[in-house]
């Protein structure tokens, strides 16, 4: 829990004894907020979700060409343009990157950045492991993906049954790396999860209840929830495989008595909440989407919130539709065959929702609007489909066959990836400062929805037609030739339109560093809090926390009835929104402790595999960043704190390392934010977060 | 360039629909969409009136953005752009009345799902029963032909087709050797996975003689791909006939480049295959067929000549004249398909991936998969007079 510190300055032992900066002789908290290096040590959550994105956006590609070549392989039957074992390890490694190391930390990328600004708080609840969970993310993602340099891939699949994933069936160390990687990434999934369902409990403005927070924080609380309890089930499946292949244990091996439904139980438990991990940030993006371009409120708010929460606890008593096929037993499928398709009522509520939010609008098509519409088009198709495998007897013929491919395609891609993407351009000025191109976005836009259904739309057709998934290469005759060929072409599609919105990207920027035009804090006129600051938004998030007492905020400080009692708009954003310029606002410090400890976890996984005494020496290295972690001075003393703020991102007064501060006790000056905690506690809020 | 954005739209929405259902006119053996059986097509008629159910809430939903999109959009003669449209927060009879009725529908879908569920999964006593097992990759077929309730010595062992009276149910118990398979004839039923340590149960109807195919579709390891089979449907007397026929023993040939061959057959793959009547003791001597769990044994070659496929159902045994992609029961026994023969037994692994040579260290040292045994062009042709005297 976070002690909700309120330095004086400097820091005071009753006995009047004074304090040091290196309380155990070990190094001082670093100092700098800009250049490279203060990206290793930041605690800002604000940073820390941009590294999410732009390691994301890297797995991407990796997982993109990996689909590539996959689509390659198959473009024509009978193809043989890599070995099958290469193949397994494709498909196994394009399903294992896209889903734990591109959707997942894109999710984390906006709940990261946005959840704590949509409250109104300074940071999230602890800093430091906000920065050990990015840290173990991106070192279990690279260390899954040296495993191509070190004997290849994953080969058994992202769903990897046992008994097939044992050393007997799959003797290289691709699983072993698929086993660790991933129980890293794990790590950070859960830490990061503890950290926002604390976040939001705990550190919301004063005025702003649950029933006030915007619906993409809701859905990201929901998603929170399902991920702590989701992670421990896939970490015990992780851990049991890993004692198979690398200690001989017997847990998944049939000939010394296991079971290897219990993989598949273990699995898909973590497996079913992961879809609505996967898709409910993306939900909650649209969610904010759709109002500002329709300039209208949410509809059915409440039924927006208890539906995401209704899916987040469905979606715990679906998993074995995975199994239709695995012999249940009929009263079992039954079972999970009903309570399947229900899910799909809570989920409708939200398609028809937003459907009502769009009625009676002014819709502007911004690109960000297009790709909310896209998701709930796109979707709405995976939707069915996905009802389609809910009428049990129907999905044992789709079942593994492409018709599933396709399905869940239209979920991940359709739903969760266009919302994301849309998310990106709708929040990209927020975070940086400056737009996107437009039309840029609009040509991205149409060529990834063509694309998209270029690639993914002849997979139902396939699937119909008989066409397993997982294979290799297939046969002249089955009528899969030309369907098959349909989609590699839309697969490329898909790469030109990433292209485009990487041009996007780089084009947009060179012309701001050229022309540079401010943004504004508002450039949408949207509704929520997190455009009541600056663009870029400064380190402090706030100059002073805002008192919420709507829904919207923001919109309603803009917008109100005028003398007739009609609604109009009474103040621009320039007037309601805060300079971002505020000085003195105490912020946590940064920490070398997160990198280290996050470091040696991928050198234990190494080890693990390679040579249990380089498992010995991460070992000790995590141990030593834990008592650094644990020791490490609460702040500086020596530093004044007035350099964390920064109105701009870019031209930050730039601390050296061996800064020369003035002395400047911690939190000593006047405070800028004085409001109550909404706690209720009387602790004031201005630290906004303190160290864990 | 707006108008036409916007004509674009539906199209690229609506596509994918009419592209499934021009599709359905292809020639695809092996689809989901033309049962052959009442079993499947049971399930047909319920996925039919789903898929129209989703066909009418696609076309609510889809039909429903693009009015929105074209009735709400900011208009360019807007007289007055910066006024607000009606704020409207929600309506709480519009949103019992949109959970309601999707529930019912699906109350709707869900009777209808369960009905037939109960349906096909119900087993039919009288009907004879045949044991399928899995393993890296092909799927061995047990006949109990003694009617004994166990499979062993005196039952009919094949591989890779599955010969069946026709127009009767027919159950299969569903085994695995090594790790999860699944038993899938989309003409005839679902599928069903084959569970290591369990077995499960499949019922199968063919109305007519015919050939159905179908795969693997658990995925098995590297060749999962090649992993094919097919049930081979016949009329009541062909059937008896055929199994009264896979009953008996072959016979050693006495002479010629057959009798060669079968000596051939004998020192070089009682490792792994049995021909009854030709190699009994040297397979009970090298065989480690009697592994279970870890694969090592090989399809049984007693009456290899009797079946339309080989290697895992991937090529065809016997050519196919009437070039209809599949050899017929009337079609085997006619010409060799000498060409894929002669190749798969030179290189095995050239031809289908297979964990055939030594495994690493860390491996249990089981091959999976024919290895390349390196033999003669001479020796080929043994072994292929040999194995066509296997009928």
């Amino acid at each position: 829990m976070a002690i909700v510190e309120r330095p004086t300055a400097p820091l005071e032992l009753t006995t009047g004894a004074t304090t040091t900066a290196r309380p155990m002789g070990g190094f001082t908290r670093p100092q700098s907020t800009s250049g490279w290096k203060s990206w290793l040590t930041t605690v800002d959550h604000k940073r820390i979700g941009v590294m999410y994105g732009g390691a994301a956006m890297f797995f991407f590609f990796i997982g993109g060409v990996e689909a590539l070549f996959i689509r390659l392989q198959l473009a024509a039957p009978e193809q043989k343009l890599y070995s099958a074992d290469l193949y397994n390890q494709l498909f196994t490694m394009h399903g294992v990157t896209m889903i734990f190391l591109v959707v997942i930390p894109l999710g984390a990328c906006f709940m990261n950045y946005l959840m704590p600004l949509q409250i109104g708080a300074r940071d999230v609840a602890f800093p430091r492991l906000n920065a050990f969970s990015f840290w173990c993310f991106l070192g279990g993602g690279l260390m899954l993906n040296t495993s191509w340099f070190l004997g290849g891939g994953a080969n058994g699949g992202w769903f990897a049954y046992a008994p097939n994933t044992g050393v007997a069936f799959s003797p290289g160390h691709g699983m072993d790396f698929y086993a660790i990687g991933l129980q890293i990434t794990g790590i950070a999934s859960l830490v990061g999860a503890i950290n926002l369902v604390v976040t939001v409990l705990n550190m919301r403005a004063p005025g702003m209840t649950l029933m006030k927070m915007p619906v993409f924080t809701w859905m990201g609380f929901v998603t929170q929830l399902l991920l702590v309890f989701a992670m421990p089930v896939i970490s015990v499946a992780l851990f049991l495989l890993t004692f198979d292949r690398l200690f001989d244990a017997n847990f998944f091996k049939v000939s010394q008595g296991a079971d290897p439904l219990l993989w598949e139980h273990l699995f898909w438990i973590f497996g079913h909440p992961e879809v609505y991990i996967l898709i409910l940030p993306a939900f909650g993006v649209v969610s904010e989407i759709i109002p500002v371009f329709s300039r209208k409120p949410i509809f059915g708010y409440p039924f927006m919130v208890f539906s995401g929460i209704a899916i987040g606890f469905m979606g715990w008593g679906v998993w074995a539709h995975h199994m239709f096929a695995s012999g249940l037993g009929p009263l079992s499928v039954a079972a999970f065959s009903m309570s399947t398709m229900f899910i799909a009522v809570p989920t409708g509520v939200k398609i028809l929702n937003w459907l009502a939010t769009m009625w009676g609008g002014k819709l502007r098509f911004t690109t960000p609007m297009l790709f909310a519409i896209g998701l709930v088009a796109m979707f709405t198709i995976g939707g069915l489909s996905g009802v389609t495998h809910a009428v049990a007897p129907a999905d044992t013929q789709q079942t593994d066959t492409y018709y599933i491919v396709a399905h869940f395609h239209y979920v991940i891609f359709g739903g969760a990836l266009m919302g994301f993407i849309g998310g990106l351009y709708f929040w990209w000025p927020k975070v940086f400062g400056w737009l996107l191109s437009d039309k840029m976005g609009k040509w991205h836009f149409w060529t990834l929805l063509v694309g998209f259904n270029l690639t993914f739309g002849p997979m139902h057709i396939l699937g119909l037609q008989g066409m397993p998934r997982r294979m290799h290469t297939y046969a002249k005759g089955y009528g899969f030739d030309f369907w098959n060929m349909v989609a590699t072409i839309g697969a490329f599609v898909i790469a030109v339109s990433m292209t485009i919105f990487a041009a996007n990207v780089l084009l947009s920027w060179r012309k701001h560093r050229r022309h540079p035009v401010a943004v504004g804090p508002d450039p949408w006129d949207a509704r929520s809090l997190e455009w009541m600051t600056a663009s870029p938004v400064p380190a402090h998030n706030y100059d002073e926390v805002p008192t919420v007492s709507h829904l919207d905020e923001f919109w309603t400080r803009k917008y109100g009835e005028d003398a007739t009692g009609k609604v109009v708009r009474l103040h621009t954003s320039e007037e309601v929104a805060q300079k971002g310029d505020a000085t003195d606002v105490h912020l946590p410090s940064p920490s070398y402790w997160p990198l280290v400890a996050a470091l040696a976890l991928p050198i234990v996984g190494y080890g693990m595999i390679f040579n249990l005494g380089l498992a010995a020496v991460g070992g000790v290295l995590l141990v030593a960043a834990i008592y650094g972690w644990a020791y490490e001075p609460a702040d500086d003393p020596e530093a004044h704190h007035a350099h964390l703020v920064h109105g701009n991102g870019e031209s930050g007064d730039g601390h050296g390392d061996g800064d020369t501060g003035d002395g400047d006790g911690a939190g000593s000056g006047p405070e800028p934010a004085a409001v109550g905690a909404p706690s209720g506690s009387g602790e004031s809020e201005e630290e906004g977060s303190s160290d864990d | 360039m707006r108008t036409r954005r916007r004509r674009l739209a539906p199209l690229a929405l609506v596509m994918p629909l009419v592209l499934l259902v021009s599709a359905c006119a292809s020639h695809a053996p092996q689809t989901t969409l033309e049962p052959k059986g009442p079993i499947a097509r049971s399930i047909d008629n319920l996925f039919n009136g789903v898929f129209l159910v989703a066909v009418f809430v696609f076309f609510f939903v889809e039909l429903g953005v693009l009015f929105l999109v074209l009735k709400f959009r900011q208009r360019k003669d807007d007289p007055d752009p910066d006024a607000l449209p009606p704020q409207t927060h929600g309506n709480f009879r519009l949103e019992i009345t949109w959970t309601i009725i999707p529930a019912v529908m699906l109350a709707l879908v869900g009777f209808a799902t369960l009905t037939t569920l109960f349906n096909i999964n119900r087993r039919d006593e009288n009907a004879m029963t045949v044991r399928v097992t899995g393993q890296q990759w092909f799927w061995e077929y047990s006949y109990d032909t003694n009617g004994d309730g166990k499979y062993t010595d005196g039952d009919v062992i094949t591989a890779n087709d599955l010969v069946i009276p026709a127009g009767q149910d027919i159950n299969l118990d569903i085994r695995s050797n090594d790790v999860i398979h699944s038993y899938w004839i989309p003409a005839l039923n679902g599928k069903k996975d084959a569970v290591p340590g369990h077995q499960t149960p499949l019922r199968i109807n063919a109305d007519k003689p015919g050939v159905y195919v179908g795969q693997c579709t658990e995925f098995c390891g590297l060749s999962h791909g090649y992993m094919r089979q097919r049930v081979v449907a016949m009329s009541q007397g062909d059937f008896d006939a055929w199994l009264d026929n896979q009953k008996k023993d072959a016979e050693m040939p006495s002479s010629g480049d057959a009798a060669a061959g079968a000596k051939l057959f004998a020192t070089q793959c009682s490792g792994c295959h049995l021909a009854k009547g030709i190699n009994d003791a040297e397979f009970a001597k090298q065989g480690h067929g009697k592994d279970f769990l870890v694969s090592g044994n090989a399809p049984d070659l007693t009456h290899f000549a009797t079946r339309g496929v080989f290697a895992g159902s991937i090529f065809d045994l016997w050519q196919d004249t009437d070039h209809d992609g599949v050899v017929e029961a009337d079609e085997i026994g006619g010409t060799l398909n000498r060409g894929d023969l002669e190749a798969w037994l030179r290189d095995p692994p050239a031809r289908k991936p297979m964990d055939a040579p030594a495994l690493p260290e860390r491996g249990q040292g089981k091959i999976r998969g024919m290895p390349d045994l390196g033999l003669q062009e001479e020796q080929i042709d043994q072994l292929v007079a040999f194995l066509q005297t296997l009928d």
